[in-house]
């Protein structure tokens, strides 16, 4: 295979990460955030449930979570999966590293003064004014280190879309191995992720910088 | 008519009884000085005051208006969350230890509450908000972060951002307990400033010759009961023997 | 508790719009899905212009050509494809795919190639037969008919025993990269997988004379799909007949392997 056509496949398989990736992110946050609150509600079941979930995710593999989401609708309830095997994908990341983030939500959230709450409710706030306005400004600056972490991770972990066979970077870099009997193709997508990974350190620090004003 | 009143409070945490039975009033324009040893209860009585903390037992009014009440099983009920809110515009808390919000600039700390929780019109609360930080001596540090400022700089932001809401009492917690010595005299002025212009204030404090100068009534409070009551005179040349004893300690 | 609602709503709606973007792929005429292993040639796997091609794809595609079907071809992880097949994620496997040991299993086509499994080992490794690897490291692929056979018990167990080890892997690549490299002794995999490697590698492997089993390839439908398992078996014989099974054995390099009557 000439090395144009080796890249352009990997380029496109990258497209599929990327894909992955900014999915997972869009979906996660948010759902790690209202995870993390049900974790810290003063409901014993709510939280208790929640906390083993989260122990669940995070004690388990990515790619036999993504296996169990794609599959069980079959398995359970006999449905028929097909058109399901991207959003199982996205749905099994999404729930995992909503685990992870809400761990580190939890984490930033219990890291915040109690006075600024109660400052804040004197001056007559509601709790989700407070929340919002208030607590989760300072929370994003404080884990935003540990965040881009997990996001870095997330990166690498795109390639376990292959469990699911969807056709990402490293997958496509695997077949293309095989089939011109070379490592060439898995040189290329080392490069491919860390040139990603640069990117996305870089925009972290951006943010960071961008919240370092106080 | 009180502007706030306490009645019979009692509050327990667990077995600990800290309140037991209490009743305070202040009328308009007062200043009433809070004093006694640590573990009194005075910052409890403040935080059920400003209804950081419920109380098992007693009553609370603002302005002639129930926050709570004795129910029928003589426990404390407090008004629903409606009531509460608009009763919470009757007051302000100065806190020890500021708790401005970081993320926010000075100006910004002191209008955020105006603009988004009372709807007002943000020209005009930014020019409240300049004139009270002139009073404050502060006009030049509009755009500071709390984080650039002295203690006593952001207790006096923390004095502007309460009264940026116009309470009609407000209450100071021990507010230069966390300042260093030197700085204690610029915040201290400042709410001296407002006793001279009739403001309402209760302050729980362990600044003897400020609460003595600045007072229209001194409470001596210990173990949860108060000891002695009145005016800075009576209240430091009483014979009781547990205000004798604190100012003895104190002196020493 | 109102933030709460808020989030989730939020999320919701998000979700629902990924779904209709999903929901618009409906066609009329019938897709037939091919799941194979796409690093498995020369049955299947990416030619030099990046698309999916090899013996096998080629023959699903006349198949397609002659029932009006319109092909996918789902790459598979090799691990899942039970699960793939069973929950209706492909319609068949067909990628050198082994029937013997998985009769009940699946319900098969007929058979199409007649294959083996071989062991390879380096040119210079002194290893002529089977009795050389007596100790040695072996390696296989996982979840394949090779590793069946080696730890079948009517199969090629006993001579298992005498490997030093049994070592699995995932792929070929790396496992002809780690018998270069001496970390393995030699490779149990079909026959034409194992042409096909020699023949990207250059002349440094051998495969030995002497064979782990004789086997058949064939078409696994889910068990009980009898009725697209004939479709396919008349479209097989019609290209048989019509010479264009033969021509694309010859393709591939395996016209002395076939066995389609």
């Amino acid at each position: 295979m000439a090395f144009d056509v080796m890249l352009r496949q990997l380029a496109e398989g990258m497209l599929g990460s990327v894909l992955i990736f900014a999915l997972t992110l869009i979906f996660s946050l948010p759902l790690g955030l209202l995870v993390a609150l049900g974790r810290m509600s003063k409901n014993k079941i709510l939280s208790g449930f929640i906390g083993l979930l989260i122990s669940v995710l995070r004690g388990t593999p990515l790619m036999l979570q993504l296996l169990v989401v794609y599959f069980f609708p079959y398995y359970l309830f006999g449905w028929s999966i097909s058109g399901w095997r991207f959003p199982a994908i996205i749905v099994g990341f999404s729930i995992n590293y909503a685990a992870y983030f809400a761990e580190i939500y939890r984490s930033g959230i219990e890291a915040v003064p109690k006075g600024q709450w109660e400052a804040a409710q004197i001056l007559g706030y509601s709790k989700s004014q407070t929340f919002m306005r208030i607590i989760l400004p300072q929370v994003i600056k404080i884990i935003l280190p540990a965040i881009t972490n997990e996001i870095i991770t997330l990166v690498k972990d795109t390639s376990l879309a292959f469990s699911l066979s969807y056709m990402e970077m490293f997958t496509i870099a695997k077949q293309i191995a095989a089939s011109n009997t070379t490592f060439t193709p898995f040189v290329v997508s080392a490069v491919f992720y860390y040139v990603f990974n640069l990117l996305v350190a870089f925009v972290m620090r951006h943010f960071e910088k961008k919240l370092s004003y106080y | 008519m009180y502007y706030v009143e306490l009645k019979n409070v009692e509050k327990s945490f667990d077995d600990l009884e800290v309140l037991k039975g209490i009743s305070v009033s202040v009328a308009e324009g007062e200043v009433v000085s809070i004093i006694g040893p640590s573990g009194s209860g005075k910052s409890t009585l403040l935080r059920i005051a400003t209804l950081l903390e419920t109380m098992d037992k007693g009553e609370l009014y603002y302005m002639g208006e129930a926050a709570a009440t004795m129910g029928p099983d003589n426990r404390t009920v407090y008004e629903k969350p409606v009531k509460i809110k608009e009763l919470k515009k009757d007051f302000g808390l100065v806190f020890q230890n500021f708790n401005l919000f970081p993320h926010k600039s000075v100006l910004n700390n002191i209008i955020e509450a105006p603009v988004h929780v009372q709807k007002r019109d943000k020209k005009e609360v930014i020019a409240e908000a300049r004139e009270l930080l002139k009073k404050m001596g502060l006009e030049d540090k509009e755009d500071y972060y709390p984080s650039q400022l002295s203690g006593g700089q952001q207790q006096r932001v923390a004095i502007a951002r309460a009264l940026a809401l116009n309470p009609k009492v407000l209450y100071f917690d021990e507010p230069t307990s966390a300042l260093d010595p030197e700085l204690t005299g610029e915040v201290l002025k400042v709410i001296k400033a407002l006793a001279e212009q009739k403001m309402t204030m209760v302050i729980v404090t362990h600044e003897m010759e400020f609460a003595r100068n600045i007072s229209d009534r001194v409470i001596f409070m210990d173990k949860g009961v108060i000891a002695c009551e009145g005016t800075p005179e009576e209240v430091f040349n009483s014979d009781n023997t547990r205000m004798q004893e604190f100012l003895g300690k104190l002196q020493r | 508790m109102k933030l709460f609602k808020k989030i989730t709503c939020g999320l919701l709606m998000v979700a629902c719009a990924a779904a209709l973007m999903t929901g618009c792929g409906l066609k009329g005429t019938k897709t037939f899905t091919v799941g194979f292993d796409a690093e498995y040639p020369p049955y299947g796997y990416m030619d030099d212009n990046g698309e999916y091609t090899g013996f096998d794809l080629e023959l699903a595609e006349e198949v397609c050509k002659l029932q009006g079907w319109e092909l996918k071809k789902q790459p598979i992880a090799w691990d899942s494809k039970d699960n793939e097949l069973n929950s209706g994620s492909i319609d068949c496997i067909w990628n050198g795919f082994t029937i013997n040991g998985r009769e009940d299993d699946y319900t098969w086509s007929v058979p199409y190639v007649d294959n083996s499994q071989v062991i390879v080992v380096n040119v210079d490794s002194g290893i002529v037969n089977f009795a050389g690897l007596a100790g040695k490291t072996v390696g296989v692929q996982t979840a394949s008919a090779a590793l069946s056979v080696l730890t079948d018990d009517e199969g090629q167990k006993a001579l298992a025993a005498t490997f030093g080890k049994l070592q699995e892997f995932g792929d070929y690549n790396t496992a002809f990269v780690e018998l270069e490299a001496g970390s393995i002794d030699a490779l149990a995999m079909d026959i034409g997988v194992a042409q096909y490697q020699i023949k990207g590698r250059g002349d440094e492997f051998i495969i030995l004379d002497e064979k782990l089993n004789a086997e058949q390839y064939g078409v696994g439908f889910k068990k009980g799909n009898e009725e697209l398992r004939d479709k396919i078996n008349k479209s097989l014989k019609e290209l048989k007949a019509n010479g264009k099974f033969d021509e694309l054995a010859k393709k591939y390099n395996l016209s002395d392997m076939t066995c389609l009557e």
